[in-house]
């Protein structure tokens, strides 16, 4: 030990820095991966690296304090928001950086330079692919499409964010379709940290509203901004909503894990109210229009056939009585020719009847007879006499002939013998 | 004499008018018959114009339907 020289505390830190530097220096700068245990942000970042998979309840687990410089963190941070990357415990991640002892407090740090984004978009990927593994092997991704949809969605739960592009952008479409949309909003951030647990929320208690559907609107964004709609809650809450889903996320990349497990997904907030309005247009046109138009059809038909028949009978009414009439003048007109012709024939018949008895009196006729000379004898009181017995011997009688009479007495009766 | 709803009514029209054709309707009916025939058909005719007035007033109202999009 007299031969070794004694180093001050400091120059003990010289003597490390300077060794330190040698070996793992800004100038030997190296990766190091590790998980995230811990991370803090104020202007710089801090992060606690462990090995990856350790416990915290292992206390000889060996940790990095590493820190980023606003620096280098600002450029890396808005790269990892891009892409939907964020540092919290749990993500294991490859930092590029360089040993730094901190003398005062006599602790090692590192000082991070560079983040291999590629590998934590790779881990970011491949944790997506669990998450939708998880949903699959839980039958998730089926559930909420397996939900009945109204035919007519005319009651609208939305979860959105009201003032932004994209809830204007869906709210604008329902609104100018003329259908008699009604609205419910539930209100959430769409971004951040707070946003998962308010879109649960939300699905919650939409769901209980007994609305037709429920959408799920967002504008575009960064994979950052978006995040929120990759998260598990998220994802289960819809899976587990009785209620259909609809998801309108104007994401340009993948699709969100929101929209795998929704019942039907649009790519915008303003494509999701366009496939909200075909579909009420769409039940409009069948269920209204349509038979709207074969109703108008039907009655104009109904009423010209009915038209046409009260037209048609009245014609034939009229026709059917003039025939009538016309049969009935007819029949008469012949009756009658028929009797005046008998008359004629009658009376022809009554005047040779009469000339016949005229002629069979004719030979009856006194004055031809008493100028045949048949003589007519009268009694003093004007009887006729016919037989012997109307007068008496010594009568005296009247003579008429055809020139005049005279006077006779009977003076002897002879009677005939038969 | 009431008359019945639309189908009876045509009904009995067209009894009375197929009596008509076949020669069934005695001078002394044809006045009856006429008269009845007449009443059906006006009654008809009545109907039918309630029935236009009211669908000239619904119609419209149906078009609008007919014509949203």
């Amino acid at each position: 030990m007299a031969d070794e020289p004694v180093l001050e505390v400091g120059q003990f830190y010289e003597l490390v820095t300077f060794q330190l530097e040698a070996a793992l220096g800004r100038r030997h700068p190296r990766w190091v991966r590790g998980e995230v245990a811990k991370v803090y942000e104020k202007t710089h970042l801090y992060l606690d690296l462990v090995d990856a998979g350790s416990t915290s309840n292992d206390a000889k687990r060996p940790v990095l304090n590493a820190h980023c410089w606003a620096s280098q963190w600002n450029p890396l941070k808005r790269k990892l928001a891009d892409d939907g990357v964020t540092l919290k415990p749990g993500v294991i991640i490859s930092c590029f950086g360089y040993v730094d002892l901190y003398a005062p407090q006599g602790r090692i740090g590192f000082t991070v330079t560079a983040i291999d984004v590629e590998g934590l978009l790779g881990d970011v990927a491949r944790r997506r692919q669990e998450l939708i593994a998880r949903l699959r092997d839980d039958g998730l991704l089926e559930a909420n499409k397996n939900r009945p949809l109204s035919p007519v969605p005319l009651r609208v739960g939305l979860v959105a964010s009201p003032g932004t592009e994209g809830y204007s952008d869906f709210t604008g479409q329902l609104l100018k379709s003329g259908f008699g949309f009604e609205i419910l909003l539930a209100a959430t951030a769409v971004q951040g940290e707070a946003a998962p647990a308010q879109i649960v929320s939300a699905l919650e208690a939409l769901d209980q509203n007994g609305v037709d559907l429920i959408c799920v609107v967002r504008g575009g964004g960064s994979k950052g901004d978006l995040a929120c709609f990759d998260d598990e809650r998220v994802a289960r809450a819809i899976a587990a909503s009785s209620t259909p889903v609809f998801t309108g996320i104007g994401h340009t990349g993948d699709e969100s894990i929101a929209d795998l497990v929704a019942h039907t997904k649009s790519i915008t907030p303003t494509k999701l109210g366009e496939d909200i309005v075909n579909l009420v247009a769409q039940w409009h046109e069948r269920n209204v229009r349509v038979p709207a138009q074969r109703i108008l059809g039907a009655t104009e038909a109904i009423l010209d056939e009915a038209t046409e028949y009260v037209g048609e009978r009245r014609r034939t009414m009229i026709f059917a009585v003039r025939d009538r009439l016309k049969l009935e003048e007819r029949h008469l007109r012949a009756t009658r020719e028929r009797l005046v012709l008998q008359s004629d024939h009658l009376l022809s018949a009554a005047g040779q009847m009469l000339t016949s008895v005229r002629q069979l009196l004719g030979a009856y006729d006194p004055v031809k007879r008493l100028a045949q000379g048949w003589a007519i004898v009268t009694v003093a009181d004007g009887r006729v006499v016919r037989r012997l017995e109307d007068v008496a011997l010594g009568d005296v009688v009247r003579v008429r002939l055809s020139d005049g009479t005279f006077a006779s007495t009977v003076e002897q009766k002879d009677g005939e013998r038969s | 004499m009431t008359i019945g709803d639309w189908n009876e009514a045509a009904t009995e029209l067209n009894e009375i008018v197929s009596s008509f054709d076949e020669g069934e309707v005695s001078v002394d009916d044809l006045f009856v018959k006429l008269e009845r025939a007449t009443q059906i058909i006006e009654s008809l005719e009545a109907r039918l114009d309630a029935t236009k007035a009211k669908v000239e007033e619904l119609a419209p109202r149906i078009a609008r339907a007919a014509e949203s999009e």
